[in-house]
């Protein structure tokens, strides 16, 4: 039978249409025709566990679940007949067997599935006298409440686990009654999306840990937005009581996130609460901090912008943060146009700024990921950057698809990919060869050493139909990024694969629209490189959003002024800023993302911003009436929105790069850095949300070297070792970890202890401390 | 010949005299009206007073936080804010009445699973300011301590209507 | 997709898999494994756990299924699910003689009930526990597929059938 035949099957009387092989519930579903159901979930196998879905079908004398049949032509349904009913009837009564009665302690209760289904199908009185099945609370870490007592086995979790997440941690240990789900062992779950479990999860069993007993179901407003971190730009709602987020669902969008969300873009919000949230405007005045009203705090701005500048616009710079909006960014260029600089860049994790490159667009819509039958990663470790796009390659890679990455240290994958594992200058080389063993030839071609791998990969790539190569966040943060991105384009071209990036921020692609990045002025590294006398910084924490924070903190406390718009104090802010302009903060203000794809989202602000704190694109209007800057009346985010997009030429296409020189500056010899952003550290809000702080990925600071560097060097796991890098230094423990190439150290970027250190890329020696 | 008669009845004063007559009746009869505040008249145990939160014999308050009363009651009266408490249990760290808006409907002790929030027979109280309208969680446990007595026996009396 | 018809397979299998086990143990597995499809080694799984088991005195630790697991590349998860599920493995040291009685419906109406209490009594031990001189473990089982003769118990790979309290006390005494 092919799979576009037409049946006609008929439902409780009604004639329906389907596609031959089509699941009866997803045709009663699409049609919306209600069939009760735990088990069965729309992106997970099928296993016809809970019976919940028996309907009654014409010629077959028992009842059949509608979950597990396939659709036959004049297939007759009834979904509410006595057979049917009754069959619904007691399964439902089998499912309270040993299910509590506790709804109104239960955390679910009110949106619970099985709730909702047992007023509709169960009985009023329980006939089951027995003591009821009592489980003791699993600990599965920081993020998920868990209360197996309550588990009615329907396995989603466990189906999600192994099919979506792709870690099969969570398993149905024991059998009949004594079967429970957990880990066996004690043990955490680790995964970028373990949060999605709460959601697939029908009964009260898993829960937000953060969330727990804070809010029933009824008494949460659901607002829109769309996730800040990654440039997914997933859809979330927002639930929130009293003017205070109090969790994040996801909102189903199958052209991006499908109906999962990251635990990242989950669970951040929690950062919104944190003890460093500014809520007054503050300035310092001889070295001392203190609190001020609004207008004293824009006017002190605007004077020392003015002062700074002098007569020559040049003179100052701004620097974004690439998960601030469209309408911040949009307004922050036009501000400092109007004093005449063009040095504005939110590409401040960028290492290498030679040659050019299109806006870092996806190259491709977000769902074509998954059908891909080649992909080729450069420098990405996307399932920690990327979660999302992570799961549409792991798609891919199980319908068959070819996945291989060039990395400076082993990636932790779910499924197999091949993995280039070579030092920062290997990288190079890598790719190299591999460009080479598909006939290319250049300057770094030609002296490039073509092994079996190479041309395996040149091979898959060339071979397969349907091939991508992706850049990701460390190739971007390579000091040689230029000559990565060249050789990846030459790779694309002669392979007909799609060029891509996979962009670092929720606003990456946004601020190339706006002209925030790869515009004409100076880049982010040369702004710090040669120092200005005045900067704006917007969002950013100089500690931990800089590819050299170094070399940041220097040039911003040399600099005469600094203004900082940020929703947070933090020590190295308060060190080198002269005013703090509170801000609003994730769902506190309204907005456009423009991901990776090029999808421009547009949301409002859900809650009011805490305390006095503004929408930035409002502090920075003032600020531009202060510094009397032309055309900066806007009363909405709306018109900014318009405005800037009428500005934008930028539409999406092709991915292009030029390169620049083509000189390798990574030190072939010695001991390289490969600084990684991790997952919990991307911005100031994960930064600051304690659950997300206590998982198994917030990793702290260190250094990572394999186990020949270590013995070199004489160290053992869990020394303390002084890494130099350039003139700067930085004391932190040694791990020791075979996932690391020779002539490669990984030395986490954004992490406490991680500030006084160069750039993510470089030259480090290691000393005993 | 109506006239004649309403002339009659009229001129004698036959309607008042009727009307005094039943007044005078009254005034030798048993009396109705009871002498509040020194006497009181008999309450129902389905009576719905102020408000109470009630404990189990161990101690232990029984609500669990589960805000069914605050969802149900008409008036909005109730506010609620709960979370874990240390031994990880649900617990309430606000429960305000105000009786401002409370209309005494009894919802709220319907709703109640655990029989937490009762009313009592309390009718007699009064405000000097209008924050005292607010029952907070303290004064709402101190009147289930003070009557709590009462209050098991009207519930188990009422125990086979429920 | 879907774990059904695909094998969840871990995505870094151990490299050097002859270490994890003897050489006979190995080649016992690997002849189980050849039984399956090329993709499916987990298929030996239960195969995997009783050569294992048999030798380790007929128990199962934690550390042998995970070694199980990567051997034959699967989530270890899906190895204690097995093997908590099926009542041949054992979790915990047992006796030298497994006395696996089965209590359902044939055997139930045919007097399983007073077997198992005449064992218990000359035991001296509960369903489920061990003597102490480690010579006997009670089990429970479900159907053993020998309701033709009911009651019924299997010591070690042996059913014995039609059992009455005699037989039962013949049957122990003979056992070393």
């Amino acid at each position: 039978m092919s799979d576009d035949q037409m049946v006609t099957i008929e439902v409780d009387g009604r004639k329906l249409e389907a596609k031959a092989g089509e699941l009866l519930i997803e045709v009663t579903d699409a049609a919306g025709i209600n069939i009760p159901r735990f088990c069965y979930h729309k992106k997970l196998s099928v296993s016809a566990n809970c019976r919940m879905c028996l309907v009654e079908v014409s010629k077959v004398p028992k009842p059949i679940p509608a979950c597990a049949t396939t659709v036959n032509n004049g297939m007759q349904v009834f979904t509410r007949s006595p057979l049917a009913l009754a069959a619904q009837k007691g399964t439902m009564e089998f499912l309270l067997i040993n299910h509590p009665l506790d709804c109104p302690i239960c955390d679910q209760g009110g949106e619970c599935e099985l709730q909702d289904v047992a007023v509709g199908y169960g009985s009023d009185v329980s006939r089951f006298v027995e003591g009821k099945r009592v489980i003791p609370e699993r600990n599965i870490g920081p993020l998920i409440a868990t209360d197996f007592t309550r588990c009615i086995h329907c396995t989603r979790c466990v189906r999600f686990g192994a099919e979506i997440a792709g870690i099969r941690e969570l398993g149905a240990t024991g059998r009949g009654e004594h079967m429970e789900i957990g880990t066996y062992v004690e043990k955490s779950i680790d995964s970028e999306l373990s949060g999605n479990i709460i959601d697939v999860c029908p009964v009260g069993s898993l829960t937000s840990k953060p969330a727990r007993y804070q809010a029933r179901a009824w008494e949460l407003v659901q607002r829109e937005a769309v996730a800040p971190h990654d440039s997914v730009g997933s859809n979330l709602h927002i639930h929130l009581r009293r003017n205070q987020v109090m969790r994040v669902h996801p909102k189903d969008n199958e052209s991006v996130n499908e109906c999962w969300i990251s635990d990242r873009d989950r669970f951040s919000y929690l950062g919104l609460y944190s003890e460093d949230r500014v809520t007054r405007p503050l300035i310092k005045t001889e070295g001392q901090w203190k609190e001020c009203d609004w207008q004293e705090a824009l006017d002190f701005a605007a004077q020392g912008m003015k002062k700074a500048r002098g007569g020559d616009g040049d003179q100052i710079g701004a620097l974004v943060s690439p998960t601030a909006t469209l309408e911040e960014m949009y307004l922050t260029r036009k501000l400092m146009g109007g004093l005449g600089s063009r040095n504005v860049d939110s590409r401040l994790r960028q290492g290498d700024f030679r040659g050019e490159e299109s806006a870092p667009w996806l190259g491709q819509s977000i769902a074509d990921l998954d059908n891909l039958n080649g992909v080729l990663l450069i420098g990405s470790n996307v399932r920690k950057e990327q979660p999302i796009f992570a799961h549409r390659l792991r798609k891919a890679a199980m319908e068959g698809a070819w996945v291989g990455f060039v990395t400076p240290f082993e990636l932790d994958m779910n499924y197999r990919a091949e993995q280039l594992v070579s030092s920062p200058a290997g990288m190079i080389s890598d790719l190299a060869a591999v460009a080479k063993a598909l006939g290319l030839s250049g300057s770094l071609v030609d002296d490039a050493e073509v092994s079996d791998v190479h041309q395996r990969v040149a091979e898959k790539l060339k071979t397969a139909e349907k091939t991508t190569v992706l850049l990701g966040n460390l190739a971007v943060a390579h000091m040689d990024y230029s000559l990565l991105r060249h050789l990846g384009a030459l790779i694309a071209d002669a392979t007909d694969s799609v060029l891509g990036f996979l962009p670092e921020a929720a606003n990456s692609v946004g601020a190339r629209l706006v002209g925030v990045a790869g515009g004409d002025g100076l880049d982010s590294l040369a702004m710090l490189n040669s120092p200005r006398k005045g900067y704006l910084l917007l969002g950013v924490e100089p500690d931990w959003d800089f590819w050299n924070p170094s070399l940041a903190r220097q040039s911003l406390s040399e600099a005469e002024f600094v203004v900082a718009l940020s929703a947070y104090r933090s020590a190295s802010l308060e060190e080198n800023a002269d005013v703090i302009l509170p801000v609003a903060g994730f769902t506190e203000s309204s907005g456009t993302y423009v991901n990776a794809e090029g999808i421009w989202q547009s949301f409002n602000g859900s809650v009011k911003p805490m305390g006095e704190a503004r929408p930035a694109w409002k502090v920075l209007r003032v600020l531009g009436n202060l510094l009397d800057v032309a055309d900066f009346e806007y009363n909405s985010s709306s018109q900014v929105l318009e405005e800037a997009r009428d500005s934008s030429t930028i539409q999406p296409g092709g991915n292009s790069s030029t390169p620049g020189e083509l000189n390798v500056r990574t030190p072939a010899a010695g001991l390289v850095r490969a600084g990684d952003v991790p997952l919990y550290a991307s911005d100031a809000l994960v930064r600051r949300s304690n659950p997300l702080q206590k998982t198994n990925d917030a990793i702290s600071a260190a250094v990572h070297v394999n186990p020949q560097v270590a013995k070199d060097g004489g160290f053992s796991a869990g020394d303390q070792v002084m890494v130099k890098q350039g003139n700067t230094g930085a004391t932190m423990a040694l791990v020791i970890d075979e996932a690391i190439p020779d002539g490669c150290a990984r030395i986490p970027a954004a992490l406490s202890g991680t500030g006084e250190l160069g750039g993510q890329f470089g030259e480090v020696t290691l000393e005993k401390a | 010949m109506k006239a004649l008669r309403d002339y009659v009845k009229s001129l004698f004063l036959l309607e008042l005299m009727k009307g005094l007559g039943l007044t005078g009746r009254y005034l030798f009869k048993k009396k109705f009206t009871v002498q509040y505040p020194e006497e009181k008249a008999p309450i129902s145990s389905r009576f719905r007073g102020v408000h109470a939160l009630r404990r189990y014999p161990n101690g232990e308050e029984r609500c669990i936080a589960c805000k069914l009363c605050e969802a149900t009651c008409p008036a909005l009266a109730i506010t609620i804010e709960a979370e874990p408490r240390d031994d990880g249990s649900r617990r309430t760290t606000r429960y305000d009445i105000d009786l401002f808006k409370c209309i005494f409907c009894g919802y709220c002790q319907e709703a109640c699973p655990v029989d937490a929030i009762v009313e009592t027979r309390i009718y007699e109280y009064s405000f000097e300011n209008r924050q005292e309208a607010v029952l907070t969680k303290e004064k709402l446990l101190a009147i289930g301590d003070k009557c709590e007595a009462q209050l098991a026996a009207d519930i188990s009396a009422q125990a086979d209507y429920r | 997709m879907g774990f059904k018809n695909a094998p969840m397979t871990s995505a870094k299998p151990v490299e050097d898999k002859a270490k994890l086990f003897s050489s006979e143990i190995c080649s016992e597995i690997d002849r189980w494994i050849g039984k399956f499809p090329e993709q499916w080694r987990q298929s030996a799984v239960m195969a995997a756990l009783q050569v294992v088991q048999d030798d380790n005195g007929g128990y199962l630790t934690q550390e042998l299924m995970d070694k199980v697991a990567a051997y034959l590349e699967m989530p270890p998860v899906s190895v204690y699910e097995v093997a908590t599920f099926y009542s041949m493995y054992e979790l915990k040291p047992v006796g030298r003689h497994k006395v696996c009685v089965c209590t359902n419906v044939s055997c139930m109406i045919n007097g399983s009930d007073r077997i198992v209490e005449h064992m218990e009594k000359k035991l001296g031990i509960k369903l489920g526990e061990t003597t102490g001189d480690g010579r006997y473990t009670l089990k429970e089982v479900e159907c053993l597929g020998a309701c033709g003769g009911a009651p019924m118990f299997q010591i070690g790979n042996k059913y014995y059938e039609n059992l009455t309290t005699e037989l039962v006390d013949s049957i122990l005494e003979g056992l070393e």
